[in-house]
């Protein structure tokens, strides 16, 4: 990019783009309702008790990393507490700060259930501290800020201020600065597959990414990459959604907890999965022209089939009795381990568009709506999840971070 | 189940430490961390901190190591012994066990408010705390590794 559109970028456009990212969004979220928590090595536990979702700085400074078990976290950091996760308060929180930024810009993107991005023209040092300090004076929340021209540059940015901080990119020497010795793998976007492409071709840092050739690349990494190459070096490519984009599929799954071989047991995990599933394409309003079954084995490699439905669809009974037509034939071999699984819709259409089957039958499943809105969610579910009496007994387990609607990425 | 317990030291008063000499167990977790107590099932002096009556006391921790006397020599109860009746003889009482970190095989989790426990008296007339417990849910065994767990005060594990 020549230094003319450089210089026209960062001083005749004055829209930039805000990041605002919590820090520890989790342990930061139960330190407003558990202050003592403060100061402490804190580690947030997943839905089955195993494994640290979120850490503290304090407990990230003893050398324990996101994902790790508890058994293993332990012994590396003997004083650390650890807290049961609360999607339904973390969402209460973030919704609260997302308010705050909608207060601050016209346009704001709910990324995650920690960041949004946001367009402002008030482009300080003195406007992101403010922001800060509101975020954290109304919801209790610590969050580092970015202001960039593109998104990418602003999420490094707030990336870079961790933590609490917040800074504003200003001159293309700043970017430079920002991107020198930066591994590429900091990129949203750029995971381990294209980082290792990269790699062969002598790019690690993402002043290497942005210094290469644009066509290069888009042949390398296809219209992503180069997206992504044309945000390194300042120029806008990526909007800031204010609504969700339409789903390409809808998934439910993950973890069983230990993994399982017992049929009843994965069988009713697959059951519960399709119920959740056909609850959130019942609150999207769309439907399904197939489902795709993926299971994660501990002993053999992850299998994944795809079964086409009887016109679209998004009744229990059609999901679930293709789920059921595909468990048989995923699950191969049959004493391989499941530890995790996903029950994907796939080819999705809004409910009016859709094209009814002449097999339908009457459903049950308004009805069930109806109970679980009075009684709770769950409080009427297939008698298939019964052997599921450790998930279903745990009132957290009713709430997850895919319940909370209208973030753009996961 | 649950090994042993820390407090705040905020939460409890001054005169508490004068009369059962509780400095020696103050500790802190670092940094800006506030100060805790820790009673440990393990300590040589055995206590619980206890609130009984509507007053925060600190008594013996179960009877863990007086053969002669004719309390049940552990430091739990379990609730369904108390509930079948096994400790009528002892005519316990249900107490509060103040806590806002509970330890079990090296994991300190969190509590809310406090765990259940009752109180029995001894030939002396002394009180001894027992912490009551429960079969652990999936989730605390997943997390401790132990079959049994306290029975927390409005807080599910």
């Amino acid at each position: 990019m020549s230094r003319l559109i450089c210089v026209l970028m960062y001083t005749i456009l004055r829209d930039m783009i805000g990041h605002v990212d919590a820090d520890c969004f989790y342990v930061s979220a139960e330190r407003v309702r558990y202050p003592h928590l403060r100061g402490m090595p804190v580690g947030v536990l997943g839905n089955h008790g195993a494994c640290i979702i979120a850490k503290s700085y304090e407990m990230k400074a003893a050398g324990v990393p996101t994902g790790m078990p508890i058994w293993e976290a332990t012994p590396i950091c003997p004083q650390g507490v650890f807290v049961k996760r609360d999607f339904r308060w973390y969402e209460a929180l973030s919704r609260k700060m997302l308010a705050i930024v909608q207060q601050a810009s016209p346009r704001v993107e709910f990324y995650s259930i920690d960041e949004q991005f946001f367009s402002t023209t008030e482009n300080t040092r003195e406007f992101a501290g403010r922001l800060q300090t509101e975020i954290l004076r109304q919801v209790g929340v610590p969050v580092s800020i970015g202001i960039a021209p593109t998104k990418t540059l602003a999420k490094l940015i707030s990336d870079s201020s961790k933590p609490f901080g917040y800074e504003v990119l200003k001159s293309d020497s700043e970017r430079l600065a920002l991107l020198r010795d930066r591994p590429v793998t900091d990129v949203t976007g750029i995971a381990r597959r294209s980082a290792k492409r990269l790699a062969e071709h002598g790019i690690h840092t993402c002043e290497e990414f942005a210094n290469a050739d644009r066509a290069f690349v888009r042949w390398l990494l296809t219209k992503r990459g180069e997206d992504l190459w044309w945000e390194l070096n300042g120029t806008p490519v990526l909007p800031i959604l204010v609504a969700r984009p339409r789903h390409k599929f809808v998934s439910r799954g993950g973890s069983i907890g230990k993994a399982s071989c017992d049929p009843q047991r994965v069988h009713a995990f697959v059951v519960r999965n399709i119920e959740r599933l056909v609850e959130a394409l019942a609150h999207y309003r769309i439907c399904c022209d197939s489902l795709i079954l993926t299971l994660l084995f501990t002993n053999e490699p992850e299998r994944s089939l795809r079964s086409s439905l009887l016109g679209s669809r998004a009744d229990f009974e059609a999901l679930l009795e293709a789920a059921m037509h595909l468990l048989p034939r995923v699950w191969q071999p049959r004493s391989a381990y499941v530890h995790y699984m996903h029950v994907i819709a796939d080819g999705l259409r809004p409910l009016t568009n859709r094209q009814r089957s002449l097999f339908e039958q009457s459903q049950l499943v308004d009805i069930k709506r109806k109970i679980n809105n009075e009684m709770g969610r769950f409080a009427l579910r297939s008698g298939a999840t019964l052997p599921l009496v450790d998930v279903y007994g745990d009132a957290a387990n009713e709430y997850d971070i895919c319940d909370i609607y209208g973030k753009s990425c996961f | 189940m649950c090994k042993g317990i820390s407090i705040l030291k905020a939460r409890l008063k001054q005169e508490l430490f004068d009369q059962y000499e509780l400095e020696h167990r103050i500790t802190s977790r670092g940094g800006d961390a506030q100060p805790e107590l820790h009673f440990m099932y393990t300590d040589p002096v055995v206590q619980l901190p206890v609130i009984h009556d509507g007053q925060l006391v600190i008594y013996e921790w179960g009877n863990r190591g007086n053969k002669e006397s004719k309390l049940p020599r552990t430091g739990w109860c379990r609730l369904e012994s108390l509930e079948a009746g096994k400790w009528r003889w002892l005519s316990p009482e249900k107490i509060v066990i103040p806590a806002n970190f509970g330890l079990e095989k090296s994991v300190w989790f969190q509590i809310h408010e406090g765990m259940q426990g009752v109180v029995v008296h001894d030939e002396q007339e002394r009180p001894h705390a027992y912490m009551l417990t429960q079969p652990a849910s999936h989730y605390y065994q997943t997390m401790t590794r132990h079959e049994r767990m306290p029975i927390l005060i409005d807080q599910e594990i």
